[in-house]
């Protein structure tokens, strides 16, 4: 898919709390067939296995999966990083899973999902990070933004929490800051 | 500055070093996975991958120090409850006619998962006919495994998850956490008590290339291990899982991780369990 002369791969999200409604909002305004994959990382209770997929599944246009170890990423897809795991990609187009320790009290942590998507897809990745109360995702999508990928924050303004959104911008400047509403916009923008 | 490994023909070096200066075998670790061992390292020890691989060459302390960072896995007490409940109501009461159960962890990491299996092996009164084998490559987690203390900060989290397993069971809706943990009440560690602690035969294997017992399993745990692999090695290592299971032997993996590959029509998965299928057994 290209958008001002970039050939996209993937979109990663990242958002802790309060992110919730924020990704059911733009998976519900994105179009059905949005042709590429969309991966999102965001902090969940360990402990509660089901209910997230679920919840996003009632909302989102596209089907939302949990990632098995070696899964191959294909387009028009939302993967959610599985409870109690990291969630990386490979270099061969496939997510590797791992138990690593808590990287900002966090597991899956956003800084690994963007880091390793940075690594893979280059200037090709679309990041955005949204909502949440602590720093994870700010490092990640600086890297994103070192590979010249396009990065995307939410505005603060709109957020619950801003501490997420306002480390990433003490970082760097993104390509933009976009409310909920925008984001799925700009993305739907991509897709036609 | 943190120094991050980009360049994935210098961890092939680093490996084949590596490889030639020890036992250890990674080549076949995925490459991402090795990658952030690796980078994780050199900020450590504040160097850069010259230098680690010049004291891979000449420093032997170093070089277990190294494997010891390479190999460390967390793990928990039952970690993801749902799949411990399905064994405690459906899986392990099955085992009940057998004389002698044997059961093979591999990979135990500190042991947590050895002991919460245990403890269900306990309440279903199977402990005394259980012989268990826990191994892992990582000799430092295999003296915590041994001595069953364990932080504070697990404490939690088993709380949780053990009344969430054991509320399940018919016969034992109120079990304190006392009956198999002795709880510090100076720093909060927990202690396994040693009735449990006396079972388990925690030893060191390499998976890649070690040789396991001559016995076989009933039930192999392999729980988040093979994530690590890339798709070759976990097919080998698959084939001696099956090599090593009884007929409809039960293999336990990490709740995202699958059988893929030529293995995959070998066992049938059954809830959180794949079992050897006695269809397809082979004389390797």
């Amino acid at each position: 898919m290209e958008i001002n002369g970039k050939k996209y791969k993937a979109v990663v999200i990242g958002g802790s709390a309060g992110s919730f409604s924020v990704v059911s909002k733009i998976l519900s305004k994105m179009s059905p067939d949005f042709p590429l994959p969309v991966i999102v990382c965001m902090h969940r209770l360990k402990h509660v296995r089901s209910g997230l997929v679920e919840g996003l599944n009632l909302k989102s246009k596209i089907k939302v999966v949990e990632p098995c170890d070696k899964d191959k990423i294909e387009g028009n897809k939302v993967y959610l990083a599985p409870s109690n795991y990291h969630l990386f990609i490979e270099f061969d187009n496939t997510f590797s899973l791992s138990t690593e320790s808590v990287h900002n009290h966090s597991r899956p942590a956003i800084d690994y999902t963007f880091s390793s998507a940075a690594y893979t897809y280059r200037d090709k990745v679309l990041g955005i990070i949204l909502t949440g109360a602590n720093k994870d995702g700010a490092n990640g999508l600086k890297d994103i933004h070192d590979k010249n990928g396009t990065t995307i924050v939410q505005d603060p303004a709109s957020c619950d929490i801003d501490t997420m959104t306002k480390a990433a911008l003490n970082l760097f400047e993104p390509d933009y800051i976009l409310t909920p509403e925008k984001i799925a916009e700009y993305l739907n923008q991509l897709a036609s | 500055m943190t120094e991050k490994v980009e360049n994935i023909a210098e961890i092939r070096i680093f490996l084949r070093e590596l490889k030639k200066h020890s036992s250890y075998d990674f080549c076949d670790y995925s490459d991402s996975s090795i990658m952030r061992r690796v980078s994780k390292i050199l900020n450590d020890n504040k160097i850069d991958m010259d230098q680690l691989i010049t004291r891979i060459r000449t420093d032997s302390e170093f070089v277990e120090n190294v494997v010891q960072d390479i190999t460390v896995n967390t793990t928990e007490f039952f970690r993801d409850p749902w799949m411990w409940k399905e064994l405690y109501k459906n899986y392990l009461p099955s085992l009940k006619n057998k004389k002698i159960i044997n059961i093979w962890h591999a990979g135990c990491s500190s042991g947590q998962e050895v002991y919460s299996n245990l403890i269900l092996l306990n309440e279903l009164g199977l402990l005394d006919k259980s012989r268990v084998v826990a191994t892992d490559i990582n000799n430092e987690m295999l003296k915590i495994a041994r001595t069953g203390v364990y932080n504070a900060k697990y404490n939690k989290t088993f709380d949780d998850n053990i009344r969430d397993v054991l509320e399940c069971g018919e016969m034992s809706a109120d079990v304190s956490v006392e009956k198999y943990f002795d709880i510090s009440e100076d720093d909060g560690t927990i202690r396994i008590k040693s009735f449990l602690r006396k079972i388990p035969v925690f030893k060191y294997h390499d998976l890649v290339n070690g040789d396991i017992d001559s016995i076989k399993f009933d039930i192999i745990f392999c729980r988040n291990v093979l994530i690590y692999f890339n798709t070759s090695l976990q097919t080998r290592i698959l084939q001696k899982f099956h090599k090593k299971l009884v007929n409809r032997g039960m293999l336990i993996l990490g709740n995202h991780e699958g059988v893929n590959g030529f293995y995959r029509a070998k066992f049938s998965k059954d809830g959180p369990v794949y079992i050897k299928n006695s269809a397809y057994t082979f004389q390797f």
